[in-house]
């Protein structure tokens, strides 16, 4: 055992010390291959982590939510083009009629690209039905949108087109407007105004996504949709949980989420994060392993020498495959720090980047865990990468080397 | 034919190597695909020397190059085996061993010289010397302590902590017999020891193994004269074949 520390501690100095001398390219070149493809993983896999933490809608006022069948907290997600639900508003209407129920509406969530002036953005659309006491929807204030859906006229969708906007601080941001501007939906001629620019505190993990609160029955207008009177969800917001029961009889082949539901839903039961963050663990295991397995196989063979030598000294071939496995690892180790921290800034950039671009902050989220996991990873990647050196390590004949 | 006297016999010493009739052939030629070389020729390296030597000689190995002088080395060293005959090393037969023991044979009793030395650039003087006692598990204190001790032993102990960078050629020579002296071996071997120094520091080399050859057999493989001139004895080999042993 004391051997065995003594050649792994060996192999570390040594490494190290390799550093100082003119072999130290090879060694860089080796430790930013690792560093490289650990901070590729750090990167995508702080992506999955903002996927996986993010993408919930929810406002403080609402304490369910009827979703489609087979929803889950994920279902009231940040997503367009599912199931959706039909007659919502007749239906909404009939669930605010119990005295138990304070406030609800239907919410369609649609990808929305808005212009202003030259400028023209994507934003996220949700279509509601404002209360008349001004409660925040979505994390938005609704005092400034006409109480009622004025457009929807008892399903004929031809009442009063307010064309009332609240903008997110986030939307207004990328649009370059403020209160009074007026923006235009593309596939439409349908006017639509910014009558409030307000911070929204929609918990999306995704950080001030650009979102704009608007009638639902003009968002149906404007994205086709009025067909069916169609919407994704209905937020129910109630101080009386017997409630529960009578919402799970409003729609077939519907589940009615509690908030405890959503709460926990910070973490995304979809498998899309997990596949992301899998892909960018084996991508950056083969590849790490594959480049160290190669430039430690060189290094290996530029030091022929020094293992002949240190056989006919009387080096057992096991503590040459330790020597080397430990100079391996050591390496990868290295590389693990380096990509870690170059992960962390690649994290940096990518949500610099989603922010100036598509106006998404936070779209990768550091979790303080990848500090131990990019690390872990490398020493994954150097012990797989090990048997080629020590292999070569193993074969090296010491008396042709010697005679050389 | 003359009978040897048991008590002549009981008062010989028991050569530290003992080279009997060792014959070397190696096969040269293109492997085939199964590692089959059907068209490889037979070189024959060393053909039929037999040679003893005693603790406290220091014994030289001359010879042109390609007579034979590495092949014989690698064999005193244990590094390989005999086609033919046989070689003792404190009468173990190195052809009957394992090459893990073998191994362990060179770690316990054989130090080794290399003409280019084979320090790690990466560690100290200190550290060079001590790795032998990192194969034998010593511990860390104790391994500095006997590296201090035997680098003092070669006249360096004001140089424990430089790198071989640090060091002229003859320093480093001295640091890497310091690390041969490590295991206290019974036999130390030198390939062309001053083959990279200038003469003065070949010279301090060379009284450094003539100093160390008191309590043990020294072999030391040159073509310099100069090296040739110190020794106790030289073996001339030609032609794979001993010429002259005196």
């Amino acid at each position: 055992m004391r051997r065995l520390l003594a050649l792994c501690k060996l192999g570390v100095v040594q490494t190290l010390g390799r550093f100082r001398t003119a072999e130290a390219r090879r060694l860089v070149m080796t430790t930013l291959g690792v560093a490289l493809a650990v901070a590729l993983m750090v990167s995508v896999t702080s992506v999955a982590v903002g996927l996986a933490s993010g993408s919930t809608v929810q406002g403080d006022d609402v304490d369910y939510w009827i979703v489609p069948e087979g929803g889950s907290a994920s279902t009231i997600a940040v997503s367009v083009e599912g199931p959706r639900l039909g007659e919502v508003h007749q239906t909404t209407a009939e669930i605010e009629a119990d005295d138990r129920v304070t406030y609800a509406t239907p919410v369609q969530l649609q990808i929305l690209q808005v212009s202003a002036g030259n400028t023209s953005e994507y934003v996220l659309a949700a279509g509601v039905v404002p209360p008349a006491d001004g409660q925040r929807v979505l994390g938005l204030p609704t005092e400034a949108l006409a109480p009622g859906d004025p457009h929807y006229a008892n399903g004929t969708y031809n009442g009063t087109w307010t064309g009332d906007a609240v903008l997110s601080s986030a939307a207004a941001e990328v649009l370059g407007v403020e209160t009074g501007a007026e923006l235009n939906a593309a596939g439409t001629d349908r006017p639509l105004r910014a009558v409030d620019v307000a911070d929204a505190d929609v918990s999306t993990g995704l950080g001030p996504v650009p979102v704009m609160v608007v009638h639902l029955s003009e968002l149906q207008t404007i994205t086709g949709t009025s067909a069916g009177d169609q919407a994704d969800q209905i937020l129910v917001s109630t101080n009386d949980p017997s409630v529960e029961s009578e919402l799970r009889g409003v729609y077939p082949r519907t589940d009615v989420l509690t908030r405890s539901g959503v709460g926990g839903a910070s973490v995304s039961t979809s498998s899309l994060p997990l596949a992301v963050a899998v892909a960018a663990f084996l991508t950056a295991v083969s590849i790490g392993a594959l480049f160290v397995a190669t430039l430690t196989g060189l290094d290996v063979i530029a030091n022929r020498a020094t293992i002949a030598a240190q056989g006919a000294m009387g080096f057992s071939r096991r503590s040459q495959t330790i020597l080397v496995l430990s100079q391996v690892v050591t390496i990868a180790g290295l590389g693990g720090i380096a990509g870690t921290l170059l992960g962390l800034g690649g994290v940096v950039a990518i949500n610099r980047i989603s922010q100036a671009y598509v106006g998404v902050q936070n779209v990768a989220q550091f979790h303080p865990a990848l500090l131990a996991y990019g690390p872990l990873v490398a020493i994954v990647i150097g012990l797989l990468a090990s048997p080629y050196p020590a292999w070569l390590a193993r074969r090296t004949n010491i008396v042709e080397v010697l005679d050389q | 034919m003359s009978r040897i006297d048991p008590d002549d016999a009981a008062q010989q010493p028991t050569p530290v190597v003992n080279a009997v009739g060792v014959g070397r052939t190696y096969r040269r030629g293109q492997a085939g695909l199964l590692g089959r070389n059907s068209d490889a020729t037979v070189v024959t390296a060393l053909d039929d020397v037999s040679a003893a030597i005693n603790r406290g000689e220091l014994v030289g190995i001359a010879g042109p190059s390609g007579s034979g002088k590495s092949t014989l080395l690698h064999l005193l060293a244990a590094l390989d085996t005999p086609t033919t005959g046989r070689i003792e090393i404190g009468g173990t037969n190195t052809a009957e061993l394992s090459e893990r023991a073998r191994s362990r044979l060179r770690r316990d009793h054989i130090g080794i010289v290399f003409q280019r030395f084979h320090l790690l650039p990466a560690l100290t003087a200190q550290q060079n010397v001590a790795l032998p006692f990192i194969e034998w598990g010593v511990g860390k204190s104790e391994r500095r302590d006997r590296a201090e001790l035997l680098l003092h032993r070669v006249g360096l102990g004001d140089r424990l902590t430089h790198r071989p960078a640090e060091l002229s050629g003859g320093e480093q020579q001295r640091v890497a017999v310091a690390r041969a002296l490590a295991g206290e071996p019974e036999l130390l071997i030198a390939d062309e020891p001053t083959g990279e120094l200038d003469s003065e520091a070949g010279a301090n080399v060379l009284d450094l193994l003539a100093d160390v050859a008191d309590d043990r057999a020294v072999i030391v493989a040159s073509h310099d004269q100069a090296v040739l001139e110190r020794v106790d004895r030289i073996i001339r080999l030609r032609d794979g074949q001993v010429v002259t042993d005196a």
